[in-house]
């Protein structure tokens, strides 16, 4: 993710920035694994976001657990979040971020009946 | 500790402030590295206590490696520090190799180092990017990417991954390099000792970074060892433990290498003992580079490896049967060819020293996989580090030992 | 080796088993005098273990008694030598003395060890979960718990987020129907109810 956002593979071309704060964000990236621990966190993120909000879940360990089918480990986070897109791989190379960004784009565009012709 | 509600409670109630402030930090705030969580207890401004909160990534890795056989737990050491999967992997099979009593060829020992060792500097280089994020100089984070990417294209060249490569294996490694590779190697050993110089001219006559590193996090030689500190962070308080030089493996006491020592024990000195490293690295993979030149053609894998089942160089050749004394790798069959004991190995990854304590019961599983991870270490002493500073410090603090949450947690 | 033969010079009731597995020496010790033995081997001039490599423990289910093994991977940095000491612990009774006040180091690894195989460290300052969220149940890393939990073993916490996010998922914003209830007043209400 930080890869994609730095020198080689621009977000910001995309119109892609990184908020540092939930409540100013609209897309919720989940990197990596949700551990039982971790998840009423994430919940609490998502809830914290103002809406209209989507999630990506990115990687392997975020869309289905993984190899980790273990005690610990959340299998997927769309167990208890709304996911929009899910980008495979472990990790997911920039690129494939970058086409799960632009998937979510034409989602959100293809709604435009719903939010208006400004959208 | 008092629950946060009541504290709020209180000082609605009192005039003055006289109870320490508590602050929760993380566990998705961007600047702590990953998913640590801080609580802070505060006096105007200074860090009373500090008390890290970690288990957020627990993955049970050791759990999960005692069900599998040693093949299939070395692709979860990967996972563990995902910036320099590399080191881990060479960790993993340096250990079971010494349980089993392996020699490993001397072509793939070279290669192993060099990977090491590019490792090492992906490391670095992403450590100083985000160091420097986060204290405010963004623009070495985007120089800084440039080359880690150049690091990255060679890797995937390599072996088709750019982070988790699963590159070495028990035995050796899994494929030789090309010539592409080596000449590109080539090329970025002669490029790279003229970039550090641009990262330093960015931030080393920068005001702002020298007085929010110097003097800052100071810790002592001697504590720094009774705290467990290993690596970069110890040898920025003076220490001269670096494993690759007091118990060597692989074929580091032949190579000609400085270790990197400073003095001062701040956050400065250890940035100071990364760059340095960084350089002897480079040193480093140049003279391999060189060796390796040396023994071409020879193979890469030991005879015994139990990978050498998995037809994946040679796909048309007919393989012969599979001697069942050979492996424990095919498919679901499992084989035992680790015998009875137990071994510590640790390597000097990037990070600091990272052991591997590897129980065999003689079965095709282990029967006990424990990670010491350096980074487990480095965050347990972080309220040695920060109680007394500023709470502005501490994230540069938590930078600068340098912490992977995926391989702390495990 | 000379280490060995200092100990057993010193505490020669204490020492089990001596042994050496892959080039690397071990002592099996009882566990009652562990902390006297450890303080002897980090403050003896001549041994000086001043480098706490590692602290774990080995659940040997059925295959050992005592069931527990707390393990001390020791290296002395300015002598080079290394020595692993292993401390036999019971199963009905598994409580042992902590090292934190020797080596800091000790302190979190000795929580990770309360954390996944339930060992109680006597005299340990801070002796909570660390990894696992504080009120979960069972100690992980034994042999007995299993890999994956079943539904009816699920952490509380796990399940009550489910819960939770079954109950908001009709009101999220992309099914609300406009003018119905939205999830602001059913919060309202849950916090009336």
């Amino acid at each position: 993710m930080m890869a994609a956002g730095a020198s080689h593979n621009d977000l910001d071309r995309f119109g892609i920035i990184f908020r540092a704060s939930p409540r100013q964000a609209d897309v919720l990236i989940v990197a990596g694994t949700v551990t039982k621990k971790m998840a009423p966190v994430v919940r609490r993120v998502y809830d914290q976001m103002p809406e209209p909000r989507y999630v990506i879940a990115m990687g392997s360990c975020a869309c289905s657990g993984g190899v980790f089918r273990t005690y610990s480990t959340v299998q997927g986070c769309d167990e208890f979040l709304p996911v929009d897109v899910y980008v495979p791989g472990c990790p997911p190379r920039p690129e494939a971020l970058l086409q799960g960004l632009i998937k979510l784009q034409q989602k959100i565009r293809s709604e435009h009946a719903r939010w208006g012709s400004f959208r | 500790m008092p629950q946060a509600v009541e504290i709020i409670q209180k000082q609605k109630n009192s005039d003055q402030w006289d109870e320490p402030y508590l602050v929760n930090m993380g566990p998705q705030h961007p600047a702590t590295h990953g998913v640590l969580r801080l609580f802070l207890e505060l006096d105007g401004e200074t860090i009373v206590r500090c008390d890290p909160r970690i288990g957020y990534l627990h993955r049970g890795v050791e759990k999960l490696s005692e069900n599998l056989t040693y093949s299939q737990a070395m692709v979860l050491t990967d996972r563990l520090d995902y910036i320099a999967s590399a080191a881990n992997n060479v960790g993993y099979c340096l250990a079971v190799e010494k349980l089993m009593g392996l020699e490993v060829p001397r072509r793939a020992q070279i290669i192993r180092v060099i990977v090491c060792e590019m490792a090492r500097i992906a490391s670095h280089l992403l450590w100083l990017a985000t160091h420097a994020l986060d204290i405010g100089a963004m623009t070495v984070f985007l120089y800084c990417f440039r080359d880690r990417e150049w690091l990255l294209d060679i890797f995937e060249e390599i072996c088709g991954a750019r982070l988790t490569v699963s590159y070495p294996r028990i035995g050796g490694v899994r494929l030789d390099f090309n010539q592409k590779i080596i000449d590109e190697l080539y090329r970025f050993t002669e490029e790279f000792p003229r970039r550090i110089p641009e990262y330093e001219t960015l931030i080393d006559v920068n005001r702002i970074w020298l007085k929010r590193t110097k003097g800052v996090g100071v810790i002592s030689g001697e504590e720094a060892v009774n705290l467990g500190l290993t690596g970069p962070s110890l040898r920025g308080s003076g220490v001269r433990y670096d494993l690759r030089r007091t118990r060597p493996y692989l074929i580091y006491d032949e190579l000609d290498f400085e270790v990197a020592v400073e003095y001062e024990g701040d956050v400065y000195s250890r940035y100071r003992v990364r760059m340095k490293e960084m350089r002897e690295a480079n040193k480093i993979i140049r003279q391999c580079l060189d060796k390796l030149a040396e023994c071409e053609g020879e193979p890469v894998i030991a005879e015994e490896a139990p990978d050498l089942l998995i037809p994946f160089s040679k796909p048309k050749r007919p393989q012969p049967a599979p001697h069942p004394k050979k492996g424990f790798l095919v498919k679901s069959v499992e084989v035992p060819i680790v015998p009875e004991g137990e071994v510590y190995f640790a390597i000097e990854a990037p990070k600091g020293e990272l052991g591997y304590y590897i129980v065999s019961d003689g079965s095709g599983h282990p029967w006990r996989v424990r990670i010491r991870a350096p980074s487990f270490v480095h965050i347990s002493a972080l309220p040695a580090l920060s109680e007394g500073q500023m709470v502005a410090d501490i994230i540069a603090v938590i930078g600068s030992v340098d912490i992977v949450l995926g391989e702390c947690d495990r | 080796m000379l280490v060995l033969e200092k100990l057993q010079e010193k505490f020669p009731e204490e020492i089990i088993e001596t042994g050496e597995s892959a080039g690397q020496t071990y002592v099996v010790v009882k566990r009652e005098k562990i902390f006297e033995i450890l303080k002897f081997l980090h403050e003896s001039g001549e041994l000086l273990f001043d480098h706490l490599a590692d602290l774990t423990a080995v659940d040997w289910l059925k295959k050992k008694t005592p069931r527990f093994e707390v393990v001390y991977n020791l290296f002395s940095i300015r002598y080079k030598h290394f020595l692993r000491v292993k401390a036999q612990v019971p199963e009905e009774d598994p409580r042992i003395t902590s090292v934190s006040s020797i080596w800091k180091v000790a302190n979190w690894f000795e929580r990770e060890v309360y954390d996944m195989f339930g060992i109680v460290f006597e005299g340990h300052p801070d002796l909570r979960r660390l990894l696992m969220p504080e009120d979960w149940e069972g100690f992980p890393l034994r042999k007995d718990y299993p890999l994956s939990l079943e539904p009816e073993q699920e952490w509380q916490g796990l399940v009550e987020l489910k819960e939770k996010a079954r109950r908001l998922a009709p009101f999220d914003w992309y099914q609300r129907v406009p003018g119905e209830r939205g999830p602001s007043e059913v919060n309202e209400e849950a916090k009336e109810g």
